[in-house]
């Protein structure tokens, strides 16, 4: 019964229940945009970052990330790649081996990593190969060929084609030193990177650098990049203590951190707007109860209780809630999904999103179902709440003032 | 009555400072700095060539290099890998605080940078930086006897103001007959030993004992199983080292 | 006639308090919020510029031609042109500059028994960068200066912490000097800088010029000359008078140093206004909701009116005015609770630790300094007039069609 004196009481007072629905599915669409593109932007950083090189889950000898000696290397990287291998849910893996060197080139020296990669699996677990600025990538069988950064090339005064003297010490601790050719140079966007890294392939490197059978990392790439975590723990336990498994939440820590600082302030800014909009739906419900005084006035004088009039004022507020909320999702969502699709373009904030390790321009919202509905029921009773107030108030009125109530 | 007070302590301190000057503390001190010039004269010789057999012991590896060096005082040295194989020709040159290296592979002279000064000499337990500043400890270190027994004194060395050395402290025990360290521990500030360099078997090579053997042991949880041998198996000391050998040019022309 | 509107406009208003009290409150609240909102991050992005600025770039810094691509102790500000004046002597005669001082740079590496780092050396006039950036000011640990003998050195607190070193620890400082030697220098650490410049902070090592000057043997030029003007309005002008007579230097605005902080300013003004314009608008609406209600439950009492010979025109004032009034009072209210809190967040700064512990990490002060600028006002109150203005009008148009004389005869 109630139902249904909600329902037609919603469609007499139509000014009330269209603006209140309309106020109601404006801010529900706002919300799950702005969170879908909050949290978009944030996993668009995360991920271009993780994926730019530092990859989903790493693999390193125990003690390695805190210790980063040729102490604690894989000693035993083929082992250890058919252990991991053998897990379904690995997509690609792919070792490194990160050294620190001496670049030199005429009377110039350069303090910086050279590391060895397999160049086919590396170009599928990170953007180094997308991130080719001039020349050429490697291959497999290349030799003394390099892969430079961009600003390092630059600190070198070298381009392609030049010679490039190394020195530093192989995994033996033993000298190491080589003439390498640019074959290629890329450019991340992230100077630091790019001022201080040059790539060999690795059959080569573990050649000169006496690492045959080693690596200092392992990168791997889930088949479900959004379970990598679960992942990395799961290949922890199955690889043993001798090894360090971490997937990006640990990695990058800091970079997680700072999108949850982020967010802080997204919520606080739309908190703000969302005060705004509670005291609107307030207003339009007290004005829309406030139109009915006389008749809750009758309904109050004819034996109808103060609790039925609160259940029934409360109906018709859930009524319209739901169903801007369903709408406003809706629309919120179909805006996600649609710019999920076709991210946004930021053309000249690249500085900006450099500080945050994001290379690109580009955003896509993140368009998901859960958080979309968790906004939707925060929406909802946020809407519901803000008309509580005028339902009690109203029913404060003893009947017969109501009924005279001008 | 307070002024009386006052001088009285004033000349107590006197006194004591005076009593302090006379003290057998103060006079050990003294010849603290010359049993330090005198290790450094013993080691380092007008001039020596030697050659070093030079083992690098990891917790998992073990390698064994040759070299030939030749040095002028504690300014000048020159060092050539003759083994292994692959390393064979690299020559160091170190002239008072620079360092090159030249490396017959890529043939090319590298001037060591100031921020490779710190890392591992040839992969082993010693830095450039050990290379470059051997033996200035009596220009960079004020020098003090801690204990004397019959045969050793141990030396406390403590880095002067100024002295551009990472260490907090140095123990040094120096035998009584050849004026030769057999013995040495680094501390950092903290009084927290690092490393400990032994120098061992003491032979004669022309008129000058000399010890033979040189055992470096870092001893740092990161560094554990490591551990540097330094063998001379042969060495002349005092005889004319041509300049030649001292100058970049001298790094490709007598690499091979 | 206004006098007479001005009672009514009051009357009905106060005929419907709880209405109008809520109006009221809304429009307070938005306002509040949006004027914390403004100043506090306000607050902190300029805080962030102002970090830079005082601790490196100054407002405009001149760097020998090609230094921040290469650079090396051999790269020197050009300090004179062969005609044109002396540098330093332009800079002291500018009346638009307030300070200006010089250091020299070069890349290093510093040690201890343990540890090794890469590090930056700024070597400095610690008395001339007290009253340019007040450089003391971020001074966490230890003391401000190099000690009586010059031999100290003041390390950012990040560096710090990855050599394990506190005040009067000792560390070694080795560099190329000007013949590309390697040289050492043997430092004690006198004090411990946050400046939240994150560069600084994990690779800054300061010590004094003169020291800097023998060990680096370096008898005379600097590597960055860092200013400090009286206005900022001034800034490009400078630039280009410098660019003009001293054109061996290239001559960089703070902006261009560090670009990612003026986009940061200009994503935060533009996000400012986005939301600004989303809040009064939806207030619009709340003011709109009411006015349409007010001006409707009393058509018939507008009917009557304009039937005994009251204008349109005064009808319209009332309204208007009954608007204004809720619209005004709600701004005056807002402004004033707004304008307290930032007053107070001025004064005493905002710890937004109270919110995350992280935000030291990515070079945000933790205590935030709330800005407060005149335009947030005037932007506010006009927007408030806007909204109220604009709402009146709406139900002006419905009034005026619905005609009320005919109403008074209906039912």
């Amino acid at each position: 019964m109630f139902f249904e004196l909600a329902l037609r009481n919603v469609q007499v007072n139509r000014k009330r229940s269209v603006i209140t629905l309309l106020l109601g599915t404006l801010s529900t669409a706002l919300l799950v945009f702005s969170s879908a593109w909050m949290d978009g932007s944030h996993q668009q950083m995360l991920k271009s970052a993780v994926e730019n090189y530092s990859g989903y889950i790493q693999i390193t000898g125990e003690d390695f990330r805190e210790n980063p000696s040729f102490e604690h290397l894989i000693f035993d990287l083929d082992s250890l790649q058919e252990m991991v291998a053998e897990d379904n849910e690995v997509d690609v893996l792919t070792p490194r081996f990160e050294s620190f060197v001496l670049y030199s080139v005429g009377e110039k020296g350069v303090g910086g990593m050279l590391t060895g990669i397999d160049p086919e699996k590396e170009s599928m677990v990170s953007r180094l190969h997308a991130s080719l600025k001039e020349g050429e990538y490697l291959s497999r069988g290349d030799t003394n060929q390099l892969y430079i950064g961009n600003e390092l090339a630059h600190r070198l005064h070298v381009t392609i084609g030049d010679e490039v003297a190394f020195v530093g010490s192989g995994a033996d601790y033993s000298f190491a030193a080589d003439m390498l050719i640019v074959k290629g140079i890329f450019q991340t966007g992230l100077f630091e990177f790019d001022a201080s890294s040059a790539f060999l392939a690795k059959p080569y490197f573990d050649m000169i650098m006496a690492a045959d059978n080693m690596a200092t990392h392992v990168i791997v790439l889930p088949k479900n990049t959004a379970q990598a975590d679960a992942l990395a723990g799961k290949l922890g336990e199955e690889i043993g203590a001798e090894y360090q498994c971490a997937s990006w939440l640990q990695t990058m820590a800091p970079l997680v951190k700072s999108m949850k600082l982020d967010s802080v302030f997204g919520y606080i800014t739309l908190a703000i707007i969302f005060t705004v909009i509670f005291f609107v739906v307030m207003i339009y419900t007290l004005l829309a109860v406030f139109a009915r005084i006389r008749e809750i006035g009758i309904m109050r004088a004819v034996g109808t209780t103060p609790r039925q009039i609160v259940t029934l004022l409360l109906f018709e507020s859930s009524m319209l809630g739901f169903i801007s909320v369903c709408v406003g999702g809706l629309i919120g969502a179909a805006f996600a999904w649609y710019f999920s699709l076709h991210p946004m373009v930021f053309a000249g904030m690249e500085e900006q999103f450099k500080q945050y390790g994001l290379a690109v321009s580009a955003i896509p919202t993140a368009f998901e179902p859960v958080t979309i509905l968790r906004d939707m029921l925060v929406m909802f009773v946020l809407l519901l709440l803000s008309t509580l107030y005028p339902i009690l108030h109203v029913n404060r009125y003893q009947p017969i003032e109501a009924i005279h109530h001008v | 009555m307070q002024m009386m007070d006052m001088s009285g302590f004033r000349l107590l301190v006197f006194f004591f400072i005076v009593s302090f000057l006379n003290s057998p503390l103060f006079a050990a001190a003294e010849d603290a700095g010359s049993i330090v010039k005198k290790i450094e004269e013993n080691l380092n010789g007008k001039s020596a060539v030697m050659d070093i057999e030079m083992m690098v012991k990891t917790s998992r590896s073990k390698r064994t290099m040759r070299m030939k060096s030749y040095s002028i005082g504690q300014e000048k040295s020159f060092i050539k890998v003759l083994y292994p194989r692959k390393d064979e020709g690299i020559t160091f040159l170190k002239v008072d605080n620079g360092m090159w290296q030249y490396v017959p592979r890529i043939e090319k002279v590298i001037k060591i940078p100031a921020s490779m000064m710190l890392q591992s000499w040839m992969g082993s337990d010693f830095t450039n930086d050990d290379l470059v500043k051997e033996s200035s400890l009596s220009d960079d270190y004020q020098a003090q006897v801690l204990r004397e027994t019959g045969t050793e004194y141990e030396l406390q060395l403590l880095p002067k103001d100024d002295a551009p050395v990472v260490w907090g402290k140095i123990v040094m025990s120096v035998s009584k007959q050849y004026f030769l360290p057999t013995t040495v521990a680094y501390y950092d500030e903290d009084d927290v030993l690092i490393r400990q360099l032994s120098y061992t078997d003491v032979k004669v090579f022309g008129e000058r004992h000399y010890p033979s053997r040189w055992i470096m042991v870092p001893m740092t949880s990161e560094k554990k199983g490591h551990e540097t041998i330094m063998v001379v198996s042969n060495a002349l000391f005092d005889v004319e080292v041509d300049e030649a050998y001292f100058s970049k040019r001298a790094l490709k022309r007598f690499s091979r | 006639m206004y006098k007479l509107a001005l009672k009514m406009a009051w009357a009905s208003l106060g005929r419907r308090t709880v209405r109008s009290s809520m109006v009221i409150l809304m429009i307070c609240i938005s306002l509040w919020g949006l004027l914390l909102m403004q100043g506090i991050y306000d607050g902190m992005t300029e805080q962030m510029i102002a970090n830079a600025i005082r601790s490196d770039s100054g407002q405009l810094s001149l760097f020998g031609h090609g230094y921040r691509l290469d650079p090396s102790l051999q790269t020197t500000v050009v300090m004179q042109t062969k005609s044109g004046p002396k540098l330093a002597e332009y800079l002291d005669n500018d009346a638009r500059v307030s300070s200006w001082v010089k250091r020299l740079r070069q890349n290093g590496l510093v040690a201890t028994a343990h540890y090794s780092r890469n590090t930056e050396l700024f070597a400095l006039d610690s008395e001339r960068e007290k009253d340019h950036g007040g450089l003391q000011k971020y001074l966490v640990q230890g003391e401000y200066g190099f000690g009586e003998q010059q031999k100290g050195a003041i390390i950012g607190y990040k560096l710090a912490e990855k050599l394990h070193v506190r005040v009067g620890k000792k560390i070694i400082l080795s560099a190329q000097d000007a013949n590309s030697e390697v040289t050492s220098v043997a430092l004690r650490i006198t004090g411990i800088l946050k400046t939240n410049n994150l560069w600084l902070d994990e690779n800054g090592v300061f010590i004094a010029l003169a020291r800097a000057r023998t060990f680096l043997g370096m008898e005379q030029g600097v590597s960055q000359i860092s200013i400090m003007l009286h206005d900022d309005h001034t800034l490009g002008e400078l630039q280009q008078d410098l660019q003009g007579l001293f054109p061996g230097n290239d001559i960089l605005r703070w902006d261009e140093m560090y670009p990612a902080l003026m986009q940061s300013r200009v994503i935060m003004k533009g996000f400012s206004l986005v939301i600004s314009i989303m809040i009064f608008a939806i207030a619009g609406l709340g003011i709109f909701g009411v006015m349409l209600v007010s001006v409707l439950e009393r058509i018939r009492e507008f009917g009557i009116m304009l039937a005994i010979g009251t204008g349109f025109a005064q009808i319209r004032a009332v309204i208007l005015l009954e608007s204004l009034a809720m619209g005004i009072s709600g701004f005056f209210a807002g402004a004033l609770c707004g304008g307290l809190s930032l007053y107070y967040f001025k004064l005493y700064g905002l710890d937004l630790t109270l919110f995350s512990d992280a935000f030291e990490e990515f070079g945000v002060d933790a205590v935030t300094h709330a800005i407060i600028r005149p335009d947030y006002f005037i932007t506010a109150f006009v927007a408030v007039l806007l909204a109220t203005i604009v709402s009146a009008y709406f139900p002006l148009r419905i009034l005026k069609k619905s005609r009320p004389i005919e109403v008074i005869n209906e039912l």
